[in-house]
């Protein structure tokens, strides 16, 4: 893209012109640390959140693979936004239902997280947990 | 002690054991493989301990110490037990590439790579795709040149599991396989031996130009996954990333800056062949 | 160490560290360590604008306000909370002034 040398646009001169930072972002900034150590590296994995479904999914439900889909499809569960802890999604990988669902629900929640992608609300948290070994 | 070599590669093992008759199966499963001069590594079968990663928990290895009068291992276990102690010197020796527990075949110069847990079938789509025109380079490790990026090919005896196994006999006509090995806790084991042209071309590395994340077991869909998602699933996939420090951060940086990479879902061979090919015509 | 208005802060020499850019993050290597550190903005723009210098909040602050547009309310909180935790990942160490 050339500049500009028009003087009606100094105002938009590229000293005038500071791209924007994400300050306030609402999740740390240290996402996880990969070190040569057996033990588990960051506090964030315990303190951060998953929501089922985040912001993107609002208003619609889950089905069985984790997708969202429509409210009425059959089959589908219902999903409030929930939000599961580091830990909680952790156990649930390893078989134990999330708190509050059935066995199935929470297969489907479970894959639904599995499925998040980086953007989407709860990824990096779910990227950590990926992280433990 | 009874001996028996192999080239897997870039690595040259020597397996030793007390009884012949691991080692003559071995021998005839490896037989087109080139014999070394000097080996990278000895394993011992009888006096190996194994992560429990790379343990299928029935085989019982004795403890680090044979009785000479302990009665033999059956000949599948004795396989079983030789192929995890190789696949653990390389997950804990090598620093000559990044290691990638994952599998890949090629085309045309170039790999198409596929990574993840247990179950993902990426054992099964690399047996399958080497035996339906790409050339087999590995089923459970990628090596990456630390300099170059290339990946370079580990063709072991792919280990086939439970329904893999008939898919695979139907599929690989004049396939060798080694003994069906029954009732481990991950079900039935059968080995089969890469394709001549895998076995001949074990030193022509390839260029990474596709990474998948495959999925068994779920309604055909891909999704293009991010390069930091791609770290973060890759640094658990490798054995030798933290070991290998700013080789291996500047290896794995470059790789996932530059191969573009996939998640797919399928349920059987057909769905996944179908995907990689319409992925390998977008990425290439 | 109490952090007070004049705690100085300094990032890890840039000679030190190999900093790879991906999509949504960041990738910190850190060489004395060894440890590959993931963070996610701003993070990593902290600590290009530090470069060798030992700088207050309010410094890292102004620095970063000239080259960079933010909601500048709550900005010095959030900086020192994000200092603070490049402290623990041991990518800047607090000095006194």
């Amino acid at each position: 893209m050339s500049e500009d040398k028009n003087p009606a646009n100094l105002l938009n001169s590229p000293t005038n012109r500071r791209r924007a930072l994400m300050l306030g972002a609402a999740t740390a900034s240290a996402i996880v640390s990969v070190r040569p150590a057996l033990a588990q590296s960051a506090a964030s994995i315990v303190n951060c959140d998953i929501p089922v479904p985040g912001p993107h999914g609002t208003g619609m439900n889950i089905d069985s693979y984790g997708k969202l889909v429509p409210r009425d499809t059959p089959g589908s569960f219902p999903a409030t936004g929930q939000k599961f802890t580091g830990e909680q999604v952790k156990a649930a990988l390893r078989g134990r239902s999330l708190p509050g669902t059935s066995a199935d629900q929470s297969q489907a929640y479970v894959n639904y997280i599995r499925r998040l992608q980086s953007g989407q609300s709860g990824f990096t948290c779910y990227a950590s947990l990926q992280m433990s070994r | 002690m009874h001996e028996f070599r192999v080239q897997v590669g870039p690595a040259a093992f020597r397996i030793g054991s007390q009884w012949k008759r691991p080692l003559d199966q071995l021998a005839e499963l490896y037989r087109d493989y080139p014999v070394p001069a000097i080996p990278d590594y000895s394993v011992r079968l009888e006096s190996v301990s194994l992560l429990r990663r790379f343990v299928r928990p029935s085989v019982s290895i004795n403890g680090d110490y044979m009785l000479p009068d302990a009665a033999p291992l059956p000949l599948a276990q004795g396989l079983l037990a030789a192929e995890m102690a190789m696949n653990l010197q390389m997950a804990l020796g090598w620093r000559r590439h990044l290691l990638l527990h994952a599998s890949a075949v090629e085309k045309d110069g170039r790999a198409l790579i596929m990574t993840g847990q247990s179950g993902s079938g990426k054992s099964t789509l690399a047996a399958m795709l080497g035996h339906r025109g790409w050339r087999f380079m590995g089923d459970e490790f990628v090596l990456v040149d630390l300099d170059t990026g290339a990946a370079v090919p580990f063709p072991r005896l792919i280990s086939l599991k439970n329904e893999a196994i008939g898919a695979m006999m139907a599929t690989a006509l004049d396939g060798r396989f080694g003994p069906m090995i029954q009732s481990t806790p991950k079900g039935d084991i059968r080995h089969l031996v890469p394709p001549a042209d895998a076995i001949a071309a074990m030193s022509r590395p390839a260029r990474p130009a596709l990474l998948l994340f495959p999925s068994f077991g779920f309604d055909p869909a891909f999704r293009e996954v991010g390069p930091s998602e791609v770290f973060m699933r890759l640094t658990q996939a490798s054995t030798n990333y933290v070991t290998l420090g700013e080789k291996g951060f500047s290896a794995l940086t470059r790789f996932v800056q530059t191969v573009p990479a996939r998640a797919i879902d399928y349920r059987d061979g057909i769905e996944a062949e179908d995907l990689v090919n319409r992925l390998w015509a977008e990425c290439t | 160490m109490t952090a007070s208005p004049s705690t100085k802060y300094k990032a890890e020499p840039a000679d030190q560290i190999l900093v790879a850019p991906l999509d949504s993050l960041t990738l910190v290597y850190q060489r004395r360590s060894g440890i590959t550190h993931i963070v996610a903005e701003p993070a990593p723009e902290i600590l290009a604008i530090m470069g060798a210098d030992a700088l207050t909040v309010e410094e890292v602050a102004q620095r970063l306000a000239a080259q960079y547009d933010f909601d500048g309310t709550q900005a010095k909180d959030i900086i020192t909370e994000r200092l603070n935790e490049l402290a623990d990942l041991g990518l800047v160490e607090r000095c006194h002034a």
